[in-house]
């Protein structure tokens, strides 16, 4: 289907736009998820707002992130999902010859994680859109924390195997 | 025109966000994609089996073919554990509210958070090899 591409790049070079793309994806996902969870964590009261680059990292509007995570969230899974076939191949595979189980390891728990996360998006969204019930509180905050520590969780581990063995290595 | 165009969506989302069967919906979705994903990886239970070296679909699970590359397993986990989850959360839909209202909210993050050491106890060989 995307054969087409490969008149104008090369093929390694089209898996490592992609991996960058996801990778790029990955940091905004990441900065986005951070700041909710360090809102939801460690809320800043009105009087406080002035004060300190800390205090103003965690003093973000948490709701208005809520619908751009979900979509960052889906956009880089899919990126991530269609790398994956790739990596099966050209990544695992080295990886096995030179006994990185490890590595592997860790990267096989990021797979997992992420999706238990992709499925745990629509209940996230409607708690943050329902930001003002105090009922929600306690939910959303431990729901935002658990997310952003897969991220945090499945940005570090891809950084480690591209490390390792990225695409055209 | 304009205006008929932007709100749509708006409406559409306030609904959605104000909607006590979406709530339900949502919530057994989530814990349900968590368990069923768990046992899909513990018990080996992909829908399909993608074999990347042939671009090749199999129905449930699949072997590697000899000479052929690997078999992927985790995109047909995906489908059975969020088309199982999307049908357990269409079901609660149907429950009566009051009951709806008794599931604790707590288990949306609670399940997956129990369900961490359960998957790095399922990556055991990568760990001892």
């Amino acid at each position: 289907m995307m054969d087409f591409v490969f008149d104008y790049i090369s093929v390694n070079a089209f898996w490592t736009i992609l991996l960058i793309v996801h990778g790029l994806l990955a940091v905004a996902l990441l900065g986005a998820l951070t700041h909710q969870a360090m809102s939801v964590l460690m809320p800043v009261r009105q009087a406080a707002i002035a004060s300190g680059f800390v205090t103003r990292f965690r003093s973000v509007q948490g709701a208005g992130y809520a619908t751009a995570i979900c979509v960052l969230w889906v956009v880089t899974f899919i990126f991530g999902a269609w790398i994956y076939t790739k990596y099966r191949i050209y990544v695992r595979i080295p990886l096995e010859q030179q006994e990185f189980w490890r590595t592997q390891g860790v990267f096989e728990l990021k797979e997992h994680l992420v999706t238990i996360g992709l499925g745990l998006l629509p209940i996230y969204w409607y708690l943050w859109k329902n930001a003002r019930n105090q009922e929600y509180d306690s939910a959303r905050k431990w729901l935002t924390v658990y997310l952003a520590a897969v991220c945090w969780y499945g940005f570090l581990v891809g950084h480690i195997v591209n490390n390792v063995r990225g695409f055209g290595s | 025109m304009s205006t008929t165009t932007t709100t749509r969506p708006v409406a559409a989302e306030q609904s959605l966000a104000t909607s006590t069967k979406f709530r339900t919906f949502a919530i057994v979705f989530g814990v349900a994609t968590a368990v069923l994903y768990v046992l899909c990886d513990m018990g080996g239970w992909p829908l399909f089996t993608y074999h990347p070296g042939t671009d090749r679909v199999e129905f449930g699970w699949a072997p590697a073919v000899r000479d052929r590359g690997p078999a992927m397993y985790w995109y047909g986990w995906i489908a059975t554990s969020m088309l199982g989850a999307a049908v357990l959360g269409g079901l609660a839909t149907l429950l009566p509210e009051n009951t709806a209202k008794r599931i604790p909210l707590a288990l949306v993050w609670l399940v997956p958070v129990l369900a961490v050491p359960v998957l790095i106890y399922s990556l055991m060989f990568f760990w001892t090899k």
